[in-house]
């Protein structure tokens, strides 16, 4: 009977919740129309003296100063890296600082959407495809976007971009054509993102341990054949370098991404008068797989490995993981080819520093340039300066004040501040006028270096002086040798050749191939790189043939088809 | 005769309104989380869409059966399928008997604290997440900085490519498996050990059985329909795939072995964006799994078992 009693009274509540629910939502979707109907009047009352310039702010519902008379409310993504002693990425200075800014030139009150940053894929994905996604939506992956659009999910940007050219002064002179256009369709003259700016091309560079050169006698190496002298002398020589951890010795150290980290090697093996069609028509991976003649690059990996001058258990660690850099830090690696800056990073915990404590003060990675090409030239190959991709879900409803939250977010006095923070507590200014970083422990700190996260359009530092700039860049790597950095900066780009963009419009092979076929090209440049010598050719061949069969030979076919209907024979760009 | 009926059913309604009332909240969570949401099993048979429900969706090329054509003429998915079937298969022969050995043994061991103590050891790995676990599988099977391969090196052996090699790969995948599972796995049968009449192995002791004729005709017996049962699950099981374990052990070296299915939807699927494609593969494992359960639960019955149903 009590039982009885109970679920009676339960059911009775429950129903009252509902009851309740419903008129809390009726409430809700009341007042909106409450609160907007008076500005209408003002509109219709306010609109008979303005001339035209006016008249089309008074129908966006701006004031003279590009403020919305009425309040607007826009959600922006923002990656949370979950760092460990960082601060709330949706609620914190910066955001704060973002937020009040809005508020105070345009009357946009913004609210910030965590994603996670090493699962920003997937969780876009599920707000996606729930209609929750955040107005304003930053992600690497252009295909990501691309996919979205073919369903139907993202909004074209073109018009906006083209009607409001004159109230998004900032964004137009920051990104510029350029950057803006870069995604343009040719065909549709559909835009789905807007290209983040790159200030700073430094991509990749060779690292050797300078005291270990100094200790055995050698002189950097200018040329393959000095590079793999010095590797095998520094096996020759463990003992002497190592001691008692001789047995440890690495020459060479690479990871999973073998793509990624022989890059130098392998950009010297394509041949130094490629084209710009070539680059384009075989550049869908961002490894550079497909260039002609990568393959002897790997076979020179494949030949130092068998001679044990590769680290032996590159292919076992996964993305993220430590132990290689813990090798660096130990001292046992001789080389390795990374980041441009990767052994100067992180300041206390970097390699660098442990290095300092490990082994001893005159411990250093230097960058050297000992990959020429045929023709005799340090080629890189760099991105075009383009980064981030800044989209806006179909499910938008304030095009207009998100598209001035771009450009707010594109102005210099802003970026700059979110960039370098605030004087003495993440910052301070050098006598030279440049910006010297101080790493903050308290509500100062930045979650992501120079607060990339937030400042989605732009990515590297930009002080808006380019020597200041390089000023800047030099002072930020606490603890190291400037002179180190200095070298670094200057190689990684020298004769580079910088990424263009041939504005070809989407490729359809491509979709939905990314993952799938780097996580290919991965796995048999890895088995290339362990099988023994006389098997190489077999195994890469094979390999190639598959990454071939499962779409990259149908991107390629579309690429050159793409490339020759706009450019016809052709084969530089302007 | 119909009014007494209905008076009868009334009666009981009555009297049962209450238990029914109670099953309510459970129908209604599988009719919200498990009925319902099968309506999304159309997006195999339809271009998905983020903007549209699966209802407006359009339907796929090839009356509807584009996304299952696609799969199966994709090389990765054949070796994917391959992959799944042989380790799942390994992990069947190799993996379901171990927890019944291992039940026996501790059902036969003599000191009450020391099965305790074993007992609790053995349930521990079924804690650690898969990851956890591998992390564990790098740090002793790396061919040079392994503990196990350096213990081998410096006994003058050759390490062994446990993680690099794929017929290596698999050994260790599946012992890692038993490893993880096998403590565990012991808590049913030795539920069910605990219930076999005490008396049966007096009786069988008078008579002049030893402890193996014991083991044989009395706990293995008494064991069957437990055995049955699990088994008969875990057919249900041959063509799904974990994500975790292959994922984490895998490695660069050995994918010819160790891309499962559930990796070729996550990379496919959920990284490519290929949603269609990926909801046909897991509509086809789970059309599989039924009829592997339907077939093991008929074949138990034809032989006299009882079945799950």
């Amino acid at each position: 009977m009590r039982l009885t009693k109970f679920l009676t009274i339960l059911a009775l509540c429950s129903v009252f919740a509902l009851a309740f629910a419903g008129c809390t939502k009726s409430k809700d979707s009341a007042s909106p129309s409450n609160s907007s109907a008076p500005p209408a009047s003002e509109q219709s009352s306010a609109t008979p003296s303005a001339d035209e310039a006016a008249a089309k702010l008074e129908k966006l519902g701006l004031d003279a100063n590009l403020r919305f008379k009425e309040t607007r409310k826009i959600t922006v993504e923002i990656y949370d890296r979950g760092n460990t002693g960082g601060s709330k990425p949706e609620d914190n200075v910066y955001t704060k600082f973002i937020k009040d800014g809005m508020l105070r030139d345009h009357n946009v009150e913004v609210t910030f959407v965590p994603v996670p940053r090493w699962t920003e894929g997937e969780v876009l994905n599920n707000l996606l495809a729930a209609g929750q996604a955040p107005d304003i939506g930053v992600t690497y992956s252009y295909p990501t976007i691309q996919t979205y659009a073919n369903m139907g999910g993202i909004t074209d940007l073109a018009p906006l971009v083209d009607d409001y050219k004159d109230l998004l002064p900032n964004l137009w002179g920051y990104l510029t054509e350029s950057n803006i256009n870069w995604d343009r369709d040719p065909n549709t003259g559909k835009l789905w993102a807007l290209e983040a700016r790159l200030n700073v091309l430094n991509r990749i560079n060779t690292f050797v341990r300078e005291d270990w050169l100094k200790k055995l006698n050698l002189q950097a190496p200018t040329n393959l054949q000095e590079f793999e002298n010095m590797l095998k002398a520094f096996k020759d020589n463990a003992s002497t370098l190592l001691g008692k951890d001789a047995d440890k010795m690495i020459p060479f150290s690479t990871s999973f991404d073998v793509g990624w980290r022989t890059d130098h090697l392998t950009t010297s093996f394509v041949p130094d008068n490629i084209t710009d069609k070539d680059l384009y028509v075989y550049g869908f991976d961002d490894r550079k797989l497909l260039y002609p003649n990568y393959k002897e690059g790997i076979r020179t990996l494949n030949k130092w490995y068998n001679e044990g001058l590769v680290w032996k258990d590159f292919p076992l660690y996964p993305a993220g993981d430590k132990t290689e850099d813990n090798l660096m830090k130990a001292g046992f690696v001789g080389a390795f080819i990374h980041n441009w800056d990767y052994p100067y990073r992180e300041g206390e915990d970097g390699i660098t520093a442990n290095l300092h404590k490990l082994v001893g003060p005159d411990a250093n990675y230097i960058a050297v340039e000992p990959f020429p090409n045929d023709a005799g030239v340090y080629r890189k190959f760099l991105s075009a300066p383009v980064d981030r991709k800044v989209f806006f879900p179909a499910t938008n409803k304030e095009p207009l004040a998100s598209m001035f939250y771009l450009d707010w977010i594109s102005k210099l006095e802003n970026r700059v501040y979110l960039q370098f923070g605030e004087e003495g507590k993440t910052h301070e200014k050098m006598p030279d006028g440049s910006f010297k970083t101080i790493a903050a422990t308290d509500e100062y700190i930045m979650n992501s270096p120079a607060n990339i996260d937030y400042t989605i359009t732009s990515n590297g530092l930009d002080t808006g002086n380019p020597d200041l700039t390089a000023k800047s860049i030099a002072n930020g790597y606490a603890g190291v040798d400037a002179r180190l950095i200095e070298i670094a900066n200057k190689i990684t780009t020298h004769d580079g050749r910088v990424g263009k963009n041939a504005k070809a419009g989407e490729i359809k092979a491509e979709e939905g191939q990314g993952e799938a076929l780097s996580k290919k090209r991965d796995a048999f440049l890895d088995q290339a790189v362990v099988a023994p010598v006389d098997k190489f050719d077999a195994v890469y061949d094979a390999g190639m043939k598959d990454y071939l069969n499962s779409g990259g030979q149908a991107i390629i076919d579309e690429r050159k088809a793409a490339w020759e209907k706009l450019y016809g024979s052709e084969t530089m760009l302007k | 005769m119909a009014a007494a009926v209905r008076r009868k059913s009334l009666g009981y309604m009555k009297r049962y309104w209450v238990l029914y009332a109670m099953l309510l909240l459970p129908v209604s969570f599988f009719i919200i989380f498990r009925y319902i949401p099968m309506n999304y099993i159309q997006i195999a048979f339809k271009n998905y869409s983020i903007v549209k429900s699966p209802m407006e969706m359009e339907w796929a090329a090839n009356h509807g059966f584009e996304y299952f054509i696609k799969a199966f003429s994709n090389r990765d998915f054949l070796y994917a399928l391959r992959n799944t079937l042989l380790l799942n298969f390994l992990d069947l022969v190799f993996g379901f008997p171990a927890p019944i050995i291992l039940a026996i043994i501790f059902n036969e061991l003599a000191f009450k604290r020391f099965k305790k103590f074993t007992q609790t050891v053995a349930y521990m790995p079924h804690f650690l997440s898969w990851i956890i676990v591998a992390g564990m599988a790098l740090q002793l099977f790396a061919p040079s900085s392994g503990l196990v391969n350096i213990m081998l090196n410096k006994l003058g052996f050759e390490s062994i490519p446990f993680l690099n090699d794929s017929t290596n790969w698999v050994i260790t995948y599946i012992a890692l498996g038993i490893w993880k599972s096998v403590g565990w796995g012991t808590i049913l049968y030795l539920a069910a050990i605990a219930g076999i009449n005490p008396e049966l192995y007096e009786a069988a002791s008078v008579d002049g059985a030893g402890r193996m004729r014991n083991i044989w005709h009395i706990t293995l017996p008494g064991l069957r329909p437990t055995i049955i049962v699990l088994l008969i699950l875990s057919l249900g099981h041959i063509l799904g795939s974990e994500f975790d374990r292959p994922y984490a052990l895998g490695n660069k070296l050995v994918t010819d072995v160790s891309n499962v299915i559930s990796i070729f939807v996550y990379n496919y699927g959920i990284r490519g964006l290929q949603f269609s494609l990926s909801t046909a593969v897991g509509l086809f494992q789970s059309v599989v799994g039924v009829i592997f359960l339907f077939g093991a639960n008929a074949l138990a019955k034809k032989f006299g078992d009882r079945g799950i149903w």
